[in-house]
């Protein structure tokens, strides 16, 4: 095994045992080693948590394994995304997420943004019990790329639907992201939403398929 | 022989003695908008004055022919009484239910006072409670708590109590300890206030978030210690969610009936537990009564519930309140009239 194959291991392993200090330590290695750090991100960091994924998906994990997993991964991407050079020529993206007023129930949410994280978006966290006009503000005001929202609760859910029409009556190309357990997709259509995720479960999921959609974007298996 | 009041038809099931029809009555908030409407009031002004309260819940049940009320509608009442506050919404548009605004962030800073009981809007609920006793004799009156593991997300931030029951075990444990207590407590109280029936809902435990192991160590246990307290009342144990891997330890912690929510296999439950145990559920309320647009679906919904072996048809969780009134029609219609046949545990006269 090279060198980079076993620093990209251990970031993985890291990440999946739910270590944070070896996994803030693997990342430091990377750097020092002169590992690209967008590749230590994607094939360590990432790679481990779409591992977790299949572990979550086969109820090997739990939520609380998951959200171990997740705070190792933060501990390497905050050493790691430092260093990562963007290409000026390309728009970096960003999102507006949050939990609707009503709900202050963020773990699902949390998880999502991890997902933005991991790609080098911007990401504008409005946190929990966001009252239904700072999302439209703040979309508006940041012009983001996707506007994600997250309710837990049913009784939480409806504020969606006029967030949706406000943000895009004033503009129309926002993606839209909905998230939460009462949200199915056939509420996300009627709400006129872009795009759905589950539960904070199928948030995992759903999270982790989009960084392993990432980073095969990156490999250039997907055009 | 004269009809049952719906009093009497609930007491009936939870002894298992042979009803005319099956109640139509729910453990989980089952306030509607049609009856805020006709009070003249505001769904943000029914969780802090007595009378709306009960008068919500009286009159969401007349309404619609339910045989019982449950409050109180929103699940932060013990943590605005342990000095968590209450955020009450009272300018949004529309249904939005309390919630608590400042829950703990770490185990050390967790000081229950010891008067919680006094506090908040826990007084002024047993007053709804005293004022729907005397206003509707007739209606089966049910009391709601969180189980431990689910006030205790209420209390504390819930990724900081997730994260602990793996990284800090023991204090973890002795936290959860300390918050069975209160939900002990609590159903003592209502027990003094001579309720029909009591539900603790431990909503956030399924295994949607814990594994069957963890539930089994933390989260059975003490909700054992909190059926073992209900002694003169008929208690309900529901979980929402994924529950059909942590159905049989459900049923070891002693309740009188199990409820559980759409994600349940039910028939495949009724086979693992048998036929003497009382199990309700588990129709999805949000869109059973409020999306589906043909009331033919909705009795078919409430049709396949009775035929999968339940005892009595309840939501899987709070009734969105802005329900279809001909839905929730159907609803109530269906059971009293399907449910004429004899459930697995309770027969008919």
């Amino acid at each position: 095994m090279s060198n980079q194959e076993e620093i990209l291991a251990a970031l993985k392993e890291a990440v999946v045992e739910y270590e944070e200090d070896d996994c803030a330590e693997a990342a430091q290695r990377a750097l020092d080693e002169g590992i690209d750090p967008m590749v230590a991100v994607m094939d360590g960091l990432a790679a481990g948590m779409e591992e977790v994924g299949v572990l979550f998906d086969t109820n090997e994990y739990f939520v609380p394994e998951v959200l171990m997993c997740a705070d190792a991964l933060y501990k390497g991407l905050d050493i790691l995304r430092p260093h990562i050079t963007l290409d000026a020529d390309i728009p970096k993206a960003s999102v507006v997420i949050g939990s609707i007023q009503g709900d202050v129930h963020d773990i699902g949410k949390n998880l999502v943004k991890m997902m933005f994280d991991v790609a080098g978006w911007d990401v504008h966290d409005l946190g929990r019990d966001v009252p239904l006009e700072s999302f439209v503000e703040k979309q508006l005001d940041v012009k983001s790329d996707v506007l994600a929202m997250s309710a837990m609760m049913t009784t939480t859910m409806m504020g969606m639907k006029k967030v949706i029409a406000m943000v895009k009556e004033k503009n129309p190309d926002c993606l839209i992201m909905l998230g939460g357990a009462p949200v199915t997709r056939d509420v996300a259509n009627l709400f006129g939403a872009d795009g759905y995720a589950e539960s904070a479960g199928n948030a995992v999921s759903e999270g982790i398929k989009m960084i392993g959609r990432l980073r095969e974007f990156q490999k250039g298996d997907i055009k | 022989m004269s009809e049952l009041t719906g009093k009497e038809r609930v007491q009936k099931l939870f002894k298992k003695e042979p009803l005319d029809t099956m109640p139509c009555f729910s453990g989980q908030g089952a306030v509607v908008v049609q009856a805020i409407e006709e009070m003249g009031t505001q769904f943000a002004k029914i969780h802090t004055d007595a009378r709306l309260m009960a008068q919500s819940a009286i009159t969401s049940a007349r309404l619609f022919n339910m045989d019982g009320v449950v409050i109180p509608y929103d699940m932060a009442t013990v943590a605005e009484a342990m000095g968590r506050g209450i955020s009450l919404y009272e300018n949004a548009d529309g249904v939005i239910y309390p919630t608590v605004p400042n829950k703990w962030k770490t185990l050390d800073e967790i000081d229950i006072p010891k008067d919680y009981m006094s506090q908040g809007r826990l007084p002024m609920i047993d007053e709804a409670f005293k004022i729907i006793k005397e206003e509707a004799p007739d209606l089966a009156v049910g009391a709601w708590v969180l189980g431990p593991f689910t006030l205790a997300g209420q209390i504390m931030e819930l990724d900081i109590l997730l994260k602990g029951l793996k990284k800090n075990k023991d204090a973890t444990a002795a936290f959860l300890d300390q918050v069975t207590q209160v939900t002990v407590d609590m159903v003592k109280h209502y027990q003094e206030l001579d309720v029909d029936f009591i539900s603790v809902r431990d909503m956030g435990s399924g295994t949607d978030l814990l594994s069957p192991r963890m539930w089994k160590t933390l989260v059975g246990p003490n909700l054992k210690k909190v059926f073992d307290a209900i002694t003169c009342v008929p208690s309900v144990n529901h979980i929402c969610g994924s529950t059909d891997m942590i159905i049989e330890m459900m049923h070891e912690c002693g309740a009188d009936a199990l409820s559980v929510d759409q994600k349940n296999n039910v028939v495949t439950t009724r086979e693992k537990l048998g036929n003497d145990v009382l199990l309700f559920g588990n129709f999805d309320p949000y869109n059973t009564l409020t999306q589906l647009e043909d009331v033919k679906e909705v009795e078919a919904v409430i049709k396949q519930c009775i035929d999968n072996g339940l005892d009595a048809v309840w939501p899987g969780c709070d009734i969105w309140p802005d329900i279809r009134k001909e839905n929730m029609e159907t609803y109530v219609k269906t059971v009293k009239e399907y449910g004429k046949k004899a459930s697995p545990a309770v027969g008919r006269i």
